[in-house]
Order: structure tokens, then sequence, then C-alpha cells
């Protein structure tokens, strides 16, 4: 195989990776960097002087009740929502890949939520909630459905859940899909005439084939959870009192409101190690099971 | 045996319909009562309107300067794109033939990382960064859509270049063509499908983003984006919920007409890039 040697042959692709390479370092490296060196001062994010505090900004935020409380919150909303997102997306993959008739227009329909923006389905439920619900309610006599949901410390974070998940099945549904429909059939048949049930076809066949899959859409879901921010700004506002402040709205809250800058930088690089860390075990413990590696 | 079989289709059937009602009501609500008048839905939330009544959403288009809103969104976000499919194509193109230098490694690395970092680390160092350097506005929210594309891009599109072979631009390069020459009539072609996919991802992410301009264009309503406004819209409907519904369905309004005649453009685009790389 050819390829170019010289540094004069390289030259062009050193140019061709130039535009991305100083943007990328200009808005994400330099940024990533100074988060750091701010998160170990005390910069209120508007004065001009500040001092050097080492790590006091990490040791205080796990001596913050208001910390602690959005980091339950954040990992008990990404807990579920990822759990229910991967069951219902990959049924909807299922029901969408049998012998249907208007299977275009099933599909379709199903993949809309994913095209529409977060702010605005938050906002659509959260009248839900607020006004159509109750309705309901009133209307069968059934009592539990007559308060709005999101007005319940207890029950808020549910009514989010449900919104998030409204949306959020339809992409990694769309990626099942995909992976379903990349299975070759002759393996099907063969297992057929061997005597295989349904079951088993679709534990030895199926899931092998939709591990990728199913790590795609893990990392993009466990993000989406770690990192929940538009809904809640659209629903609860981190209410009633603070039962739905995530992470991500904390940070948003401290850096820009209330004057907590290089605070709120500590928690998100926190944030970040929280997800560097769960990728790799979940890299880890999905790619010994892929098609193809024993 | 055919019993067993013809059960098993209702039952999927059943499930695919009640997954379509789930999906559709919130639509169906926010649809009706955007066209209802304010004592007709206090009567009956779920009806369907009696008349056309068009006065919500005229309120809302002449209330807020609407088609403004829908320009910037249109600019900022096909200039990002188009600069994207660039820049991506071009770079990842750099990374997957050269994977036995070191800085090419590296850069493969360095984008790479990106995926990993959450938005929050670089949100508050960047926002102050930006407004050092007057670029908190749409300018400078494209210059960072264009940056922090650049993660998943080059994650797609350098594990799609590693399945086309690389016979064709050796030919191409025996013949006289430059590296550049041999990008754009060779290999950029060759990569339409995954940039097909980037394009729709990107798309859908800039178009419905709400963080980036939050914090980026939130100070004038000249530069505000849609859901921006949407957002901002907020405050002015707390009695009239009509108006709410009808606020929404403008803002969903361009994005459903897309959907309605690209649908199929828009999944096969997702399906075919996700299943080659």
């Amino acid at each position: 195989m050819r390829k170019p040697k010289s540094p004069n042959k390289k030259m062009p692709f050193y140019i061709m990776s130039l535009p991305s390479l100083v943007l990328y370092s200009f808005f994400f490296g330099i940024p990533v960097v100074s988060g750091v060196y701010y998160s170990l001062t005390d910069w209120d994010g508007m004065s001009k002087s500040y001092r050097f505090i080492g790590l006091d900004n990490y040791l205080n935020s796990f001596q913050d009740g208001r910390f602690w409380n959005s980091f339950r919150f954040t990992f008990q909303y990404t807990f579920i929502l990822v759990a229910a997102v991967i069951v219902i997306s990959l049924a909807i993959a299922l029901l969408l890949n049998a012998e249907i008739k208007a299977k275009g227009f099933f599909r379709s329909v199903y993949f809309f939520p994913a095209v529409l923006s977060l702010i605005t389905v938050g906002l659509i439920f959260n009248q839900i909630f607020y006004r159509a619900v109750p309705q309901l309610g009133e209307r069968f006599g059934i009592e539990c459905l007559q308060s709005n949901l999101l007005g319940n410390p207890q029950l808020a974070i549910w009514g989010i859940l449900i919104t998030n998940i409204w949306q959020g099945a339809a992409m990694p549904a769309i990626v099942f899909l995909a992976g379903l429909q990349s299975v070759p059939k002759d393996l099907y048949e063969a297992a057929t005439i061997d005597g295989a049930n349904g079951i088993q076809k679709f534990r030895f066949i199926t899931i092998p084939f939709l591990i990728p899959m199913l790590s795609i859409n893990l990392v993009l879901v466990v993000k989406s959870g770690l990192t929940v921010f538009d809904y809640i700004v659209a629903m609860t506002d981190g209410g009633p009192g603070r039962a739905t402040e995530s992470i991500a709205y904390i940070i948003y809250q401290q850096g820009f409101r209330q004057y907590q800058f290089a605070y709120g930088v500590a928690q998100s690089i926190i944030l970040l190690i929280i997800i560097v860390f769960l990728s790799v075990i979940q890299t880890k413990l999905l790619s010994r099971k892929e098609v193809g590696q024993q | 045996m055919n019993k067993k079989r013809l059960s098993l289709k209702i039952l999927i059937y059943a499930f695919l319909v009640l997954g379509l009602l789930l999906i559709l009501f919130p639509m169906y609500l926010t649809v009706i009562v955007a066209f209802k008048t304010p004592a007709e839905s206090a009567e009956n939330f779920f009806s369907f309107p009696r008349q056309l009544y068009l006065d919500n959403l005229k309120t809302v288009v002449r209330a807020e300067n609407f088609l403004y809103f829908l320009v910037n969104s249109v600019v900022i976000t096909a200039v990002s794109l188009a600069v994207i499919l660039c820049f991506v194509s071009l770079s990842s193109y750099a990374i997957s033939r050269n994977k036995d230098s070191r800085y090419f490694r590296f850069l493969h690395i360095y984008f790479l990382a990106g995926i990993f970092v959450p938005f929050q680390v670089i949100m508050l160092p960047l926002v102050k960064f930006m407004s050092r350097m007057n670029l908190t506005n749409q300018t400078g929210i494209i210059l960072l859509y264009i940056t922090l594309a650049n993660a998943q891009g080059v994650f797609l599109c350098v594990n799609y270049l590693k399945s086309i072979p690389m016979e064709m631009e050796e030919a191409a390069h025996i013949d006289g063509c430059s590296a550049f020459r041999t990008f754009f009539s060779v290999v950029f072609p060759l990569m339409k499908p995954i940039l097909v996919t980037l394009f729709i991802m990107d798309a859908l992410w800039i178009w419905n983003d709400f963080q980036l301009p939050l914090i980026m264009l939130n100070r004038s309503s000249e530069q505000w984006t849609l859901p921006l406004f949407q957002y901002n819209f907020k405050g002015q409907y707390s009695f009239d919920y009509n108006l709410a519904f009808a606020s929404f369905l403008i803002s969903m309004l361009p994005i459903m007409i897309v959907y309605a005649f690209l649908q199929r453009h828009i999944i096969g685009g997702l399906t075919d890039g996700a299943v080659k790389s």
C-alpha cells in the first residue's frame, strides 16, 4: 500500500486538518483548560481579582447539601431514564421490524418526537400536567390525577421523566431498528432448521447483533440523563422547593445567577469525571460481548 | 399454529396503535387548543374546536417578531452545517489516511475527547471568553456549533472511511491528482451516506438547541432563535393558555413541515450511516 511518506507529501493533510484544529483548540481546548484553572480559584465571575484556593471548591461541593441533593436527583433520574428508554426503544424497534402493513407510516410517527425541540416539548407537557390531566381526573373521578404532578415534590421527577421518555425513545429506537435490519436473514433460517424457538433466536442471534447499537444508545442516553437541563427549565425550574434541581441546572444557576462562577465550574468537572468513569466501565463490559469477539 | 400467529399479529398491531395514540395525543391537544377561544377551552379542554379561531395565532405572530426568529434559526443552522460538513470531512480524511503519524493519531484522540466532555464543563469559561472577544452574537454561536460538531463528526467519519478502499485514491494519485483534488472528486462523493447522517443529526441538534442560545444570545430579542423565543414567551401567557399552545404550534410548524416532506429521507439517512459505521 502506498502512503504519502515524505513531509512534503503530507503537507496537504496538515492543511486539511488545520481549520478544525484551530477552531477546536480555541473554543474547546482552551475553555476546558481554563475551566480547570478557574475551578481552583474563588472567582465570582464578575470582580477583577480572585485568589487561588486549591481544591476548596471541590471539597466544599461534597459538603454542600444543595449539590448532594442535585447529585441524588440526577442519578435517580438517569437510572430510571436509561432503563425505561432502552427497554421501550428496543420494544418499538422490534414492533416496527415485524411484518406489518403501513410500516413507513408507523415509522414516521414513532420518530416524530425526535425532531421537536426539548424546550417546546417540555412546555407542552408542563401545560398538559397543569391543565389537561387534572380535568381528566375530575371527569373520571380519579383522585390521584386531580392535582398537578409537577407541583408535588415526590412526584415531579416522574412528570419530567415521562416527558423525556416520550421524546427520548425515538432516536434510540431508530438506531436499534437499523441494527435489526443488519442481521442476516439466513441465520434465522438456519436456527429454525436446527429447531430453535423464538426466544432462543432472539437471545442468541438478535441480541449479539444489537450490542454495538446498545452501546451507542447507552452512551447517548446516559449523557443526556446526567446533563438534563432543558426539561427542568421548561417544566419545574428546579422546584417544587429544590426537588428537581439537576447538576446541570445548579451549575447554570450558580454560574450565571448567583455569582459562584468558580464553584459551578468545579462541579462541572466533577460531572465530567463521573461521565468518563461510567463510559470506561460500559465500554469494557460491552466490548467483550460483541459479535466476532470472544 | 395459525391461530397463534394471528393472535400475535393482533397483539403487535394493538401495541403499535397504543404507541401511536400516546405520541399523537399531546400533538392533538396542541393543535386544538391553539384554535379555540379561552371560553371554549375552559368548557372542555379536549373537544374539537367549533370554528377555526385564528386570533391566538395572530396575537403570537404580531406580539413577537416571529419571522425574525425564524430567519435567525435558519441562518445559524444553514451556515453552521455547510462549514461543519466541509471541515469535518477534510480533517477526518486527513486523520484516517495518516494513522502512521503521531500528530494525526493525537488529533484523533483530541477530537474524540469532546464526546465525553459535557457541555457544562466549557459553558462558564466559554461565555467569559466569548464576551471578552465580542462574540456573544450569531457569528460567535456559529463558530461554537462548528467547533462542537467536530467530536461526534470525526468519530463517525473516521470510522466510515475505514470501510472505503484506498485503491481509487491511489489510482487518482497516479493519474496526477493532488491530495485536495483526490479528496473533492473521489473521497467526498464516497462519504455521502455518512455525511447525510451527520447532516441530519447536526441539523436537528442546532435547530432545536436551547442551552447555547440561552447563554449567548439572550441579551437582545433581535438575536433570538426559535427555541429561545419559545422560552422567553413563557412570561406572556401565564393567564391565557390558548396563547401558550398557539406559540407551541407556531414554533413547531417549520420543522413539522420539513418533516412531512422529508421524513423518509431523514429516517433513511440516519439508519444508513448508523449501520455502516
